[in-house]
């Protein structure tokens, strides 16, 4: 391993930036293969995604946590320069890691498919980055495709991005030709970062995680300053101070360095056992010479769908609550509060990014923590006004919405969607944003076939399959973003749901009345087919207030025999009785009815054709 | 005791080998024993000759197979020596030079006494064989007879089931299975490994699987058990087990010790031997159980690959409770409210599961046998 001291660059041969792409369009083999060509990774290391260390991440191919890295270029200028890539998510749901990651750089490259074009959310990317002040360097992707038009998608950054086709980069991560006139282009027109570093220390902390040998671990981006090892320091904004353990930076694994000066982004190793005293957000000075002022920090993550989490079995609580803690620590954009439902025990109502984000958690907290959990319905967080006055309550949860009688008037949440689809589905996009109470607002042609469509709807009817519809009506051609709008009020009542004549305040859900009969169908049907039979029949309907408005029955089991158990069987007959009882066991009791998991998902999908 | 052929597979022309090895594979099992308990072991009450098809072996192999094992295992005076027999005219064997080998019961694999649904389910033989084997079987002086039939057959109504039942009782057998048509995956189990006891299903087996479990119904299944089970009672048969009925005398003693969990020895590619702690299997594969018993390269036989298995004590419990509750017996109430299982044993009575049969003792009901497996799970 080369020394720290080999990482020691001048500041004016500094250089940060990021890299932003639609999902797919190869964000992450382009990264990979800067990484290549700078020896940052030496070839026999080298396996596709490796920013992506989380195992989630290979699996479903996509970035969720922002990541850096440090690679080293000797430019055709003979000169060797520092260059810090500040890898960012590319799904809708994690935008809010995006604009953090991009905070830390002076520039970002734009990676547009070349035979894919621009999408939905290439507009927000660029628009994020351009609000940031950072330089774009704009490259078209995949042109070794034989569908890539680089002609055309160069026309569409021209029109709807106003980029000079001059500045755009023709390149092939896969194939590798382009990589050095991007390295070339991240050096030359990229300006390195500002900052003095003989000033008092600021240094923004845009990520961290919690390490069981160093304790916290803060990335940093610093802005002002030096910092050397064994410095005493202190974060702002919460007060801890600690002494520097360790800092280095980021080779993509983590190199200890002796100094970090001024522009240069790296970690440092606190000490500190609580993550909460080095937030994301906070501004790292030292003690001995404080800066005068913290710098302007993010704005805290906004949940936008919340869920309840619950064990499956109820003694597992206290190993959740601790497994919660523990993922908090490395992923502090989900929210979490104790609550306990009547259906499902003592869990916690957890608030997310978006839905791939609450998908991603309970799957993280599944696997690294080995539990069995269940999600109650996602909601969006509802305002609801009292008739007895007073400011409007907040409502993340279905089963908490006061009663009818004391309710004025339920604001939702609405967010404008970006979509960028071929002009041929524009109908059919039409209708499934009308169908999800959607106002068409406008639409613009981006190249002779495609279109930017924008719609504003509620954002609860976003969440429930709205992108897979969207998905499957223009054979995945659409892409979307959404950003939020603010609240509004609607005709909106509690739909609830009894099982076995019992309600389950885990399967309410809020709803437009117009849209409730529908919607209670819909649920009960995909319930009757989702809750397997047991020894008894089991009604499941769907009220408003104690007004049914939907049932279906699942009928009592009759059979549920092993035919032959003779000598040779016996072992394997109790394997079957073993994981029958296991899948038993995955289940929820709701009264005396066995529920599966997947049952409190059941209104994600609406089966619209 | 029990040679099994179950996962055999193999051309006609390795029977000889075949037969070598399961020959040398009896004398390394009774060395075995003879080693851990002395000579003076206590006869077999049983032995069973089954899986695949042992009535295509030859009569003499069959006969020398019954001696070999007198010989080294000893066979009680009034054993039950059970052969499976597919009826077809060429599987069936012949019914007196199996009698004469020592044959007392032929286990007939049956399967429908429906042409129409013998042909769905692949079969080659028709109803009439299976007539004429049970004829054969009685004309020979084969002493119990015993037919395998199937539910919840594709295609099969419960009015073409119970026809295919009266047709079987008119045959007068003595015994009788009725299995669900079970159409499992045993590669999807991990059953099919080196050491497996399970060969791969064949993809055609596979697909044939698939589409047939489709039209499987498990309501009209329940209905088909309800009919044979008040049908059979009629009839004089004693729903012994969960899937076995038989005329008063003719239970299948071999059978009954498995539910009792007795010890018993095996041989035979896929076959299970249980020592009453143990359970240890052969594995399926036919070549590798002929390379170690019938090397041929002049070379001793050697025991053939397979595993072995030791439920602890709390499933080898919960093991005794499940098969016992297979049958018509039950288990006795005191042990049903003591013990760890008790409160599910209480929880099977209330939900009707259970019910007291007298003398003590408590035994599924109708709806309880449909529905044991909503039982044996708690209990595992």
């Amino acid at each position: 391993m080369t020394s720290g001291a080999g990482y020691r660059v001048a500041q004016d041969r500094l250089r940060n930036f990021s890299i932003i792409a639609h999902i797919d369009h190869g964000k992450s083999t382009l990264a990979d293969r800067l990484l290549e060509v700078t020896h940052t990774v030496e070839g026999r290391q080298m396996m596709s995604q490796v920013l992506d260390s989380m195992d989630l991440e290979r699996e479903k191919g996509i970035t969720i946590k922002a990541r850096a890295v440090r690679l080293e270029y000797t430019a055709r200028d003979g000169l060797t320069y520092g260059l810090n890539l500040i890898d960012t998510p590319g799904h809708v749901d994690f935008s809010y890691e995006v604009s953090r990651s991009l905070q830390a750089c002076e520039g970002a490259i734009l990676v547009v498919d070349a035979a894919q074009g621009i999408e939905a959310q290439t507009l927000a990317n660029v628009h994020l980055a351009l609000r940031e002040n950072l330089t774009i360097v704009p490259v078209i992707n995949k042109i070794d495709l034989p569908s890539a038009q680089p002609e055309v998608v160069m026309e569409e950054l021209e029109t709807v991005l106003a980029i000079p086709r001059e500045e755009v980069i023709l390149a092939s991560a896969k194939e590798g030709t382009g990589i050095e006139d991007i390295l070339e282009a991240i050096v030359t027109r990229i300006p390195p970062p500002k900052g003095d570093p003989r000033e008092p220390l600021q240094g923004l902390v845009f990520d961290s995680h919690y390490d069981p040998y160093k304790g916290v671990i803060v990335y940093v981006r610093l802005a002002a300053g030096t910092l050397h090892v064994h410095d005493r320091i202190r974060l702002m904004a919460s007060g801890a101070e600690a002494e520097l353990l360790e800092l280095g930076v980021f080779r993509p694994q983590l190199v200890p360095v002796k100094t970090l000066v001024a522009g240069e982004v790296g970690y440092v190793a606190t000490g500190l056992k609580n993550v909460r005293e080095a937030q994301v957000g906070d501004t790292v000075t030292t003690v001995d010479r404080p800066a005068a002022t913290p710098l302007p920090g993010y704005q805290a993550a906004k949940s936008l769908v919340f869920a309840g989490i619950y064990p499956v079995a109820g003694e597992d609580y206290p190993e959740l609550r601790d497994a919660i803690e523990k993922l908090h620590l490395n992923d502090a954009s989900f929210s979490y509060e104790p609550e306990s439902s009547v259906a499902l025990g003592f869990g916690f109502r957890c608030g997310f990014l978006g839905l791939l984000h609450m998908e991603i958690v309970q799957e993280r907290l599944e696997r690294e923590f080995d539990l069995d959990l269940i999600a109650s319905a996602p909601s969006v967080e509802y305002e609801v006004t009292l008739l007895t006055g007073g400011p409007p309550v907040q409502v993340d949860n279905p089963a908490k919405l006061p009663p009818i009688g004391e309710i004025e008037a339920i604001a939702e949440p609405w967010v404008r969607a970006s979509i960028v689809t071929p002009s041929s589905y524009i109908g059919p996009l039409m209708e499934l944003s009308t169908n999800r109470r959607g106002a068409f607002i406008d639409l613009e042609y981006i190249d002779p076939v495609r279109v930017l469509m924008r719609f504003e709807l509620p954002l609860a009817e976003l969440i429930v399959d709205y992108y897979d519809q969207l998905k499957t009506r223009t054979a995945g051609y659409a892409s979307l973003d959404y950003e939020e709008i603010g609240y509004r009020t609607g005709d909106l009542v509690k739909l609830d749901v009894l099982v076995n004549a019992e309600p389950v305040d885990a399967l309410s859900t809020i709803v437009a009345r117009e849209k409730a009969p529908n919607v209670g169908r819909t649920l009960t049907a995909r319930l009757k087919e989702l809750i397997p039979r047991q020894m008894f029949e089991i009604p499941i309907q769907a009220a408003i207030g104690s007004h049914v408005i939907a049932r279906e029955t699942v009928r009592a089991l009759r059979k549920n025999v092993l035919a032959k158990c003779y000598g040779g069987d016996i072992t394997r007959k109790r394997k079957l009785l073993e994981k029958q009882k296991e899948g038993k066991r995955r289940m929820k009791r709701v009264g005396s009815v066995e529920i599966p998991q997947e049952a409190f998902l059941a209104m994600l999908r609406t089966d619209e054709a | 005791m029990v040679v099994a052929g179950a996962a055999a597979r193999g051309p006609r022309s390795s029977i000889g080998r075949y037969l070598r090895a399961v020959e040398a594979e009896l004398d390394l099992r009774a060395d075995a024993l003879d080693e851990r308990f002395g000579r003076a072991r206590p006869s077999l009450g049983s032995l069973y000759l089954g899986g695949g098809t042992p009535s295509l072996l030859p009569a003499p192999a069959v006969a020398r197979l019954v001696e070999l094992v007198r010989t080294r295992f000893g066979l009680a005076p009034d054993a039950e020596v059970t052969i499976e027999a597919n009826p077809g005219p060429d599987d069936r064997g012949d019914a007196g030079e199996l009698r004469a080998a020592g044959v007392t019961r032929l286990s007939i694999g049956a399967q429908s006494m429906n042409d129409a649904e013998l042909r769905r389910l692949g079969r080659r033989h028709r109803m009439s064989d299976t007539a004429a084997t049970v004829a054969a079987a009685r004309g020979a002086g084969i002493p119990s007879i015993s037919l395998d039939l199937l539910y919840d057959v594709p295609d099969q109504s419960v009015a073409t089931f119970a026809s295919s039942l009266e047709a079987a009782l008119a045959v007068a057998p003595d015994h009788l299975s009725l299995y669900a048509l079970t159409l499992d995956d045993p590669a999807a189990e991990g059953l099919t490994g080196p050491t497996g006891d399970h060969l791969p299903p064949s993809p055609g087996a596979l697909r044939w699987r698939a589409a047939a479990r489709a039209e499987q119904d498990e309501d009209r299944a329940a209905a088909m058990y309800e009919l044979a089970f008040t049908r059979l009672a009629a009839a004089g048969f004693r729903g012994y087990e969960i899937s076995n009925w038989a005329r008063p005398g003719h239970e299948s003693r071999h059978n009954l010790a498995y539910w009792r969990r007795d010890p018993h020895e095996a041989v035979g590619p896929g076959a299970h031997a249980f020592d009453g702690v143990e359970r240890r299997w052969n594995a399926a594969h036919l070549a590798a159980y002929l390379g170690a018993l019938a090397p041929g390269d002049g070379t001793p036989p050697g025991l053939p690959p397979g595993a072995a298995e030791t439920p602890d004590r709390r499933a080898a419990a919960a093991e005794q409770t499940i098969l016992a509750l297979r049958l018509d017996t039950g288990v006795s109430t005191d042990e049903a409210a003591t013990g760890p299982l008790a409160p599910h044993l209480a929880w099977a009575r209330d939900a009707g599961l259970l019910a007291s049969i007298g003398d003590g003792r408590v035994a599924l009901t109708t709806r309880g046998r449909l529905l044991s497996n909503e039982l044996f799970t708690k209990l595992i």
